[in-house]
């Protein structure tokens, strides 16, 4: 892989993913923030986190498609939630398309996404 | 210098000002702090979210200057605001302004407060830099303004290998947080965890670019933080932004930081 993961027993995840990646070779990219809408701009689950999260992976494997990638070569992604009942849907979502361990990894839950009626957005850093 | 536009922007973006995903060779990069409307004198302009956001541009254009970069450049935005309608009305014009047609990579967020209450939109930015990496230093830190804050305004990257941490939070190596409710200790916590990491990845304190800290309370992490930021950076300070959100992964959590650093 064009990035390593970095580990250290001093300090562990508190979930399945990795501490820190550090970038070896190839291209930096950075992805935008990606919400539950579709290509015609329709939103996918309203009001339901689950099918949202599912559809924001998928357009976020769009992206990671169009530069060469795909979800493998994410180094990092930071998982937004604007509330924190969803935070188990969005865990299942995520953890079935990265089947062993995420990428480095950060949760905060926000006051509001900019549509009221997105409740998961996911900004990527991957290396392609 | 070779900022790509990895995706056309979909239908739903059209007119957003930004584009799904942005990659360029990391050979010198830019990382600024979280900008925000303060005027020369350091007091927040008045007139709300439009001479806010008009304002918080106008830095990061200077920002930008000192590297010899323009808005063409930047890679990755990410706007955090605390009211998305006034964002939406006139923060979004005002920022036009300055980007033109060129869209980056974005992420809009609303936080419930950034560093002072009447603050409104907080701006950072990740800017591709032109010419080849020149060795040393590896990183350089920068201010445009004497803000007296305890973070530089841009710190560029030349040549190095970035490294990103996942979010730290103060756990223990066996998984239990660190004092649930004690601020000190947690943000002793944190750094000591972040510490850890960097060098595990073969940096160190003066290694790290950019820092964004998530708190439960902004007022509480101003208490607190000071010694311990200081004792870690030993002076050396990254870019940071400092965000008040309503909520981390778990409850007891009251301070989450995220970041980026850099080794040779």
């Amino acid at each position: 892989m064009p990035f390593s993961t970095i580990a250290t027993p001093q300090a562990r995840p508190v979930a399945n993913y990795k501490m820190a990646t550090r970038m070896e070779s190839g291209r930096l990219l950075y992805i935008s923030g990606q919400v539950a809408w579709d290509a015609s701009g329709a939103i996918i689950g309203k009001g339901d986190a689950r099918a949202q999260a599912r559809q924001v992976l998928q357009n976020m494997r769009g992206v990671l498609q169009a530069a060469g990638g795909d979800l493998g070569n994410l180094m990092k992604i930071t998982t937004y939630i604007t509330k924190i009942e969803d935070r188990p849907a969005v865990a299942e979502a995520r953890n079935e398309v990265f089947p062993g361990e995420l990428p480095a990894s950060t949760l905060i839950v926000v006051k509001s996404l900019f549509h009221p009626d997105f409740l998961v957005e996911i900004e990527g850093i991957a290396v392609v | 210098m070779d900022r790509r536009e990895v995706l056309a922007e979909r239908p739903v973006e059209r007119g957003r000002g930004f584009m799904p995903g942005i990659s360029a060779t990391p050979a010198r990069v830019l990382f600024t702090a979280g900008l925000t409307g303060r005027g020369s004198d350091g007091k927040l302009v008045t007139g709300g979210m439009g001479p806010q956001t008009q304002r918080t541009f106008e830095r990061l254009q200077a920002i930008l200057g000192h590297a010899g970069a323009r808005f063409d450049d930047v890679v990755k935005q990410v706007v955090y605001v605390t009211d998305y309608d006034a964002y939406n009305t006139v923060g979004r014009a005002a920022r036009a302004k300055f980007f033109g047609d060129s869209r980056p990579a974005s992420t809009g967020l609303v936080v419930r407060r950034l560093a002072e209450p009447d603050i409104l939109v907080e701006v950072e930015l990740v800017v591709d830099l032109a010419g080849s990496p020149q060795g040393e230093p590896l990183l350089e830190k920068y201010d445009v303004e004497n803000h007296g804050g305890e973070f530089r305004q841009g710190v560029i990257v030349n040549g190095g290998r970035l490294v990103y941490l996942a979010g730290q939070v103060a756990n223990e190596p066996d998984g239990a947080v660190s004092r649930p409710g004690d601020w000190r200790r947690q943000a002793e916590k944190v750094y000591e965890n972040i510490g850890h990491v960097l060098r595990a990845a073969g940096a160190s304190p003066a290694s790290v670019v950019k820092e964004t800290t998530w708190v439960l309370s902004i007022d509480a992490w101003r208490q607190h933080r000071g010694p311990v930021r200081r004792a870690f950076y030993d002076g050396d300070y990254p870019a940071s932004t400092l965000v008040e959100i309503p909520g981390l992964a778990n409850p007891d959590f009251l301070v989450e930081i995220e970041v980026i650093a850099a080794v040779a």
